[in-house]
């Protein structure tokens, strides 16, 4: 989001509303912080345990069967599942999948209302209250990680009383995704402010990461060299997500890629012509 | 009247005057509410009276006679998110002994022997996708009467600012503190 468009609704808006709208430059930067993730998808598995704390920590209302099958479930993280080789020797594969806080992010360039925004942290943040449901976010979002409230959640006894009061419950209508647990961000920020120190690493713990049990999944700051999540991004085994597509994901995943496993180059071959046909 | 004229191109100037004269007043009328609406939208959170409570506790007494400072009840200002309402047993420290024989404290003293919270009405609330947090505040030096107004002088406890987001915003603006739709919304 930058140059001639971000310029022109600046006038706009400026225009219709006076001089109250903040610049980027009065919008405070935060220590120029990059939250971000490293996923190992080697210690991945795919037990499920990050997907269910996720439901529990933001507030999500349980998917059941027929809305899984008009496919308007809603997971912020969800396990991918591929199979490899044939029956007897088939071995499952699993990459979780949430929102990749993309630095390049093609949600936010679409979004007329300005309902979701990249901020000074890194963030991809939505903003429920402006949001107004075009979905042009969730069409655009190459990883299909954005979800449309087509109702308002409900949640049978005793469950309504276990919501979370630090998140809001989204109404029927408007876009949501994963935060990254923003609510244990600012706790984070809050506690660290009062007892005038920086966040320390590890910290702040979204509730995926916290509840992996191989610690598989690892949060922290990117742009600071010596926390245990930037140091993991740099290993050789990692890469991104549909890395072709230019978004910069703040989610890094780590595999080991076999030199010496059997290549299927019928497959093989197959998917590069797809590929080029695309 | 020049609109009237291209409306209805066979009328006189006499009928045009008239129809104009009792037009005219009803526009600016209809302008006038659309106005009063927009302004009520924009204005955004509504200051309200005071709330009636269960039981009439008189801020001015503990507050401004007494001078006891906002933090002694409401003990998790500094530290928590919530200022936090004090429990009936924080009450009965004192009105254990202090004028235990005025109705409103036997009032009090009925929920302490009953073992039953006092069901207080909310002054202050956001909306819920908002988070605002107390002690960040607290911390950075503000005065509590800088958004609750002079409570120590209030009989009875209201609202004085709209705690609209244009509110939050301005005093962010002019404190240099973050305006980043994350801190607050949630």
């Amino acid at each position: 989001m930058s140059s001639a468009h971000e310029a022109s609704a600046r006038a706009t808006a400026v225009a219709t509303l006076g001089e109250t709208i903040p610049t980027d430059a009065e919008v405070t930067p935060l220590d120029g912080r990059r939250w971000g993730m490293v996923i190992d998808l080697d210690r991945c598995t795919g037990c499920q345990a990050c997907v269910v704390a996720c439901q529990a920590e933001n507030n999500i209302a349980i998917n059941e069967e027929n809305r899984v099958l008009e496919r308007r479930a809603k997971t912020w993280i969800r396990i991918e599942r591929y199979w490899e080789g044939e029956f007897p020797n088939a071995k499952a594969r699993f990459i979780p999948v949430l929102c990749q806080h993309c630095g390049n992010a093609p949600c936010e360039t679409v979004c007329p209302v300005w309902a979701t925004y990249h901020n000074p942290e890194g963030l991809n943040v939505q903003v429920y209250n402006r949001c107004i449901g075009t979905r042009f976010c969730a069409n655009g979002c190459p990883y299909s990680v954005r979800y449309f409230n087509f109702w308002n959640p409900e949640w049978p006894e005793p469950l309504n009383n276990q919501l979370n009061p630090d998140v809001t419950v989204r109404t029927k209508g408007i876009i949501e995704k994963c935060t990254f647990c923003l609510q244990r961000i600012n706790r984070a920020r809050v506690t660290s402010k009062n007892e005038d120190r920086e966040i320390a690493d590890g910290e702040v713990q979204p509730a995926c990461v916290q509840s992996c049990p191989t610690t598989a999944l690892v949060f922290g700051d990117l742009n600071d060299p010596s926390t245990t999540a930037s140091r993991l991004a740099e290993s050789e085994r990692r890469y991104t997500l549909l890395e072709n597509f230019g978004t910069d994901p703040s989610v890094v995943y780590l595999k080991k890629v076999d030199p010496h496993v059997e290549i299927d180059h019928h497959h093989g071959h197959h998917a590069e012509t797809a590929g080029k046909h695309a | 009247m020049q609109y009237l004229g291209a409306l209805l191109p066979r009328i006189t100037r006499l009928q045009a005057l008239v129809i104009g004269l009792a037009v005219t007043p009803l526009l600016l009328g209809g302008a006038g509410v659309i106005a009063l609406l927009l302004f009520l939208m924009a204005s955004g959170g509504t200051v309200t009276g005071a709330p009636e409570q269960p039981i009439a506790f008189d801020h001015s007494v503990h507050a401004g006679e007494a001078a006891i400072p906002c933090q002694f009840c409401h003990r998790g200002v500094v530290t928590e998110a919530s200022a936090t309402i004090p429990s009936v047993q924080q009450c009965m420290f004192c009105h254990g002994v202090v004028a235990t024989d005025r109705p409103q404290i036997q009032l009090l003293q009925a929920h302490w022997e009953t073992n039953t919270p006092v069901d207080w009405t909310r002054v202050h609330r956001v909306p819920d996708h908002v988070r605002f947090v107390h002690a960040p505040h607290i911390q950075a030096g503000l005065d509590c009467a800088t958004c609750h107004g002079d409570v120590a002088s209030m009989s009875e406890v209201r609202q004085v600012r709209s705690l609209s987001m244009g509110d939050c915003q301005g005093c962010h603006r002019e404190n240099s503190a973050s305006l980043d739709c994350a801190t607050c919304h949630k």
